[in-house]
């Protein structure tokens, strides 16, 4: 052995890392690929440290994927003059996050909660993993893991590759596997294009997504597919009672310290729109929400400027649609809900 | 602090840039103490404590005991030291199984006692620190080795970051003789620490956390009955993943070690290759093997006396190895196990001549030896005389005996335990398959390298290969390494040995 073999082959390996990654870099980048944010615990306990930021400044969302596509932040910025403090989470129920802010006594804003009747109402235990998961590592986290989100967060503003979702190793290994065994049960696989998220935890469909209709039905089979799994009947009877007394109580505590809680039922289409409406009756959730909660709630049927929206794949709306939503719901807020905004002015 | 986080990367930077400035060396040592306690506190501060009195009671109770000659007063030390050691060690991690195992006890003799469950968190690495503190009070009640007289140099020996919350457990010996002189690495060392630093990083965080963890998760999370080739495989994945988790958090403690000038002991050396357990022992965790033979194997009596009490003393080191693991009669059962193996292959050892001392250690292995093989030569095929492939059927017995084992260290209660052992050997029907096929690749694949591996290094280590490879190719398998590491961008998970 020479007696720098080792200094030779670190130097060497830097040479190489350092050219694998800029070739990867390069290459995802000049397929016009954009950066995307790991959307996990760890942003979303940074994000949920802004709900104590004063009401005034800033509005809190809480809900499933719908509101996440469906909410431009920079636009309610504008609009608003509010940040949004979105802490919605993807295919889960609010009601954990919903408990949680109720019990922080820290918590006195305004929190907007989205309701997707099938997760809102779910009575499946798994409905509630993530949010339990998300708001525990927001309490135990140490000064150590902040530190290290935020150096993550730097690299992945300046990093296409540092994408988990899709360039990780299991992300990449996932997109090329074989057929599994029947019976076994693999969660599906969603495009790329479909969900870009933002460092304010935005989801954002790309031009891609919207042209490709092959994408858009990958997307739409899996929402067929979740439907032909959930053999769960929607919560009914007692249960039903249980869930929105539990609501009730947890909306009490936050406008005992001065919050407000509002319920929006954000936009959906096609068979997916049909299929909600027969297996969840207006009447029987979403009223019996509102008036068990004694709450306001904006469903986007009701107003004729948010009825009309087509989600490309049912559920959630484009870059595009989710601006003037954003701007017809802020709308609402204001003249209908009594909701005082400070407009930004030009120069903001 | 994790090794595997970018918090840990910038700390040990400044360390690095700290040791390696023209400071006085007891500045230099002060720095790695106060980094060492800064290490530990990001954890949970307030159990720095329990650091500092571990440390000053071991430290006035060794010297004391190494001086003092009055039998009775000796032993009254030594008592105070095992008390403050393991009386803590037994509040925060065996609190809550003692008061639950009561509440049954007394519920078995018709007491109905109601307790509230303890709310007691463990501090992290309580088990590791502890033993190596008890090994220096120990040393000195027998007189072995010098009392340290510096505190600054007993502190560091205790606190030392690299291997503090999960080994290796070093010996005073070992450690404290560095710390007498200045150290700083050579740049071949440093190289060296760099690279064993990736080489435990990639062991955790690609192979144990993206390639095994979640088949693991799966097959023992799950509460159904599941076919033989699905329990098999989590079983297998668990046993790649406790190895890949716990030898590469010593990996990476030995690479900053060595990054910092230190040297520190080996803790694995390729332990599925293993001919039988006295080896799979001289080659799994071996610190703490090697710590439970000199602290209580031997002086329990190890096998100088009958060969009835050598079983028991046997039987007892491996019991208390296992709970040492962890508060549940889960641990105990595997330690138990392990216990059997080594008893049972000591009980088919050749017999020792008449006058021959036999070494103070566990039972050679001495299955398949040749002495049997006229026995049995008319109906095994010639081949399996040859000496490597005897050894690498044994090698796979030892493997598929281990993998027995490790259901019990990793089922969260004996039901599971059961419904995986019957799973893996078809003693239910109905069994379901749940595992994806891309995961049963990656099992098998990462299985069947690792213990490829581990029999083509058995008796070599990574360092003397990397020294005879070029450094092109060196450099190759480095590159890989780190890029692997940079694509997981696997959220920083703690290592299981941190709960033990």
């Amino acid at each position: 052995m020479q007696p720098n073999h080792f200094a030779k082959a670190a130097l060497l390996t830097a040479v190489l890392v350092l050219t694998g990654l800029s070739a990867w870099e390069w290459h995802l980048r000049n397929k016009g690929l954009e950066i995307s944010y790991d959307d996990g615990k760890e942003l979303w306990a940074h994000v949920r440290a802004k709900a104590y930021a004063d009401p005034a400044t800033s509005t809190v969302f809480i809900g499933s994927s719908r509101i996440k596509y469906d909410l431009d932040i920079s636009t309610w910025r504008k609009r608003t003059g509010r940040d949004a403090v979105q802490l919605a989470i993807e295919g889960s129920s609010p009601l954990p996050v919903l408990h949680d802010l109720a019990n922080d006594d820290k918590f006195r804003g305004d929190l907007v909660v989205d309701v997707t009747e099938g997760l809102f109402f779910a009575t499946r235990p798994g409905a509630a993993d993530d949010p339990t998961q998300f708001k525990d590592y927001f309490y135990d986290q140490t000064p150590a893991q902040q530190f290290s989100c935020n150096i993550h967060r730097s690299l992945e503003s300046g990093l296409v590759f540092l994408d988990r979702d899709n360039f990780s190793i299991n992300a990449m290994l996932d997109k090329n596997r074989p057929a599994d065994r029947p019976g076994v049960f693999n969660f599906p696989l969603f495009p790329l294009e479909f969900g870009r998220v933002t460092i304010g935890r935005q989801n954002l469909m790309t031009d891609e997504f919207l042209v490709d209709t092959s994408l858009q039905n990958m997307v739409t089979g899996n929402w067929l597919f979740f439907r032909s799994i959930n053999k769960e009947p929607p919560a009914s009877g007692a249960r039903l009672d249980s869930i929105i007394n539990a609501v009730k109580i947890s909306v009490e505590k936050i406008r005992a310290r001065g919050g407000s809680v509002l319920f929006v039922r954000t936009p959906s289409s096609g068979p997916f729109w049909k299929g909600e409406q027969a297996a969840f009756p207006r009447e029987k959730y979403w009223e019996r929400l509102l008036k068990g909660t004694n709450s306001p709630g904006v469903h986007f049927a009701d107003y004729p400027e948010t009825a009309g929206f087509i989600c490309p794949e049912w559920s959630h709306l484009s870059p595009k649609d989710a601006i003037t939503y954003t701007l017809r719901f802020a709308d609402i807020l204001e003249n209908e809900q009594g909701w005082s905004f400070r407009r930004m002015t030009a120069s903001k | 602090m994790l090794f595997n986080s970018y918090t840990f990367i910038l700390f040990f930077v400044v360390v690095l840039i700290l040791h390696n400035m023209r400071f006085p060396w007891k500045m230099k040592k002060v720095n790695l103490l106060l980094a060492s306690y800064l290490f530990y506190a990001v954890w949970n501060p307030p159990f720095v404590i329990l650091l500092w009195i571990s440390t000053l009671v071991d430290f006035v109770v060794g010297k004391k005991l190494f001086h003092e000659e009055n039998r009775t007063r000796r032993k009254v030390l030594l008592v105070i030291s095992l008390a403050v050691n393991l009386g803590m060690l037994g509040f925060f991690k065996y609190g809550a199984f003692l008061m639950e195992n009561f509440v049954l006890l007394m519920s078995a003799i018709g007491i109905e006692y109601q307790a509230a469950p303890p709310d007691i968190i463990l501090p992290v690495g309580i088990s590791f620190y502890t033993f190596q503190t008890l090994s220096y009070t120990l040393d000195m009640y027998r007189k072995q080795g010098q009392p340290e007289s510096s505190l600054l140099d007993f502190s560091l020996f205790v606190t030392f970051f690299p291997q503090l919350v999960a080994g290796p457990i070093v010996r005073p010996g070992q450690l404290i003789p560095q710390f007498k002189t200045p150290h700083r690495a050579t740049s071949e060392q440093f190289m060296h620490g760099l690279f064993l630093l990736t080489l435990g990083l990639f062991m955790k965080v690609v192979l144990a956390d993206i390639m095994l963890s979640k088949s693991a998760d799966t097959v023992f999370g799950t509460g159904r009955v599941l076919l033989p080739l699905d329990a098999w495989l989590g079983v297998l994945a668990f046993s790649g993943q406790i190895f890949f988790d716990f030898a590469g958090y010593s990996t990476c403690a030995i690479g900053i070690a060595a990054c910092l000038g230190f040297t520190l002991p080996d803790n694995f050396k390729y332990p599925y290759a293993a001919a039988g357990f006295s080896d799979f022992w001289r080659r799994w965790h071996i610190t703490l093997s090697t710590w439970l033979r000199d602290y209580l194997y031997i002086p329990l009596g190890g096998n100088r006396k009958s060969e009835a009490r050598t079983y028991i003393n046997l039987m007892i080191t491996m019991l208390l190895g296992g709970l040492w693991h962890g508060a549940s009669w889960t641990f105990v059962v595997w330690g138990a196990l392990h216990g059997t193996y080594l008893a049972v292959e000591r009980m088919f050892r050749p017999r020792k001549v008449p006058g021959n001392v036999e070494p103070d250690h566990a039972p050679e292995i001495t299955l398949l030896q040749p002495a049997t093989q006229t026995v049995t030569a008319s109906f095994v095929p010639s081949f399996l005389y040859r000496r490597t492939v005897r050894r690498f059927l044994l090698v796979l017995l030892t493997f598929f005996l281990v993998n027995v084992t490790w259901v019990f260290f990793r089922a969260q209660d004996f039901p599971t335990a059961w419904r995986l052992l019957t799973s893996m050997f078809g003693y239910q029907q109905g069994g379901e398959a749940i595992l994806p096929t891309l995961a049963m690749i990656k099992v098998s694949v990462v299985i069947g390298l690792m213990v490829l591996v581990h029999w083509l290094m058995r008796n070599t280590s990574v360092l003397a290969v990397a020294r005879r490879t070029p450094s092109w190719a060196v450099a190759i398998v480095w590159s890989i390494m780190i890029m692997a590491l940079l694509l997981s961008q696997e959220s920083s998970s703690s290592f299981i040995y941190f709960q033990f």
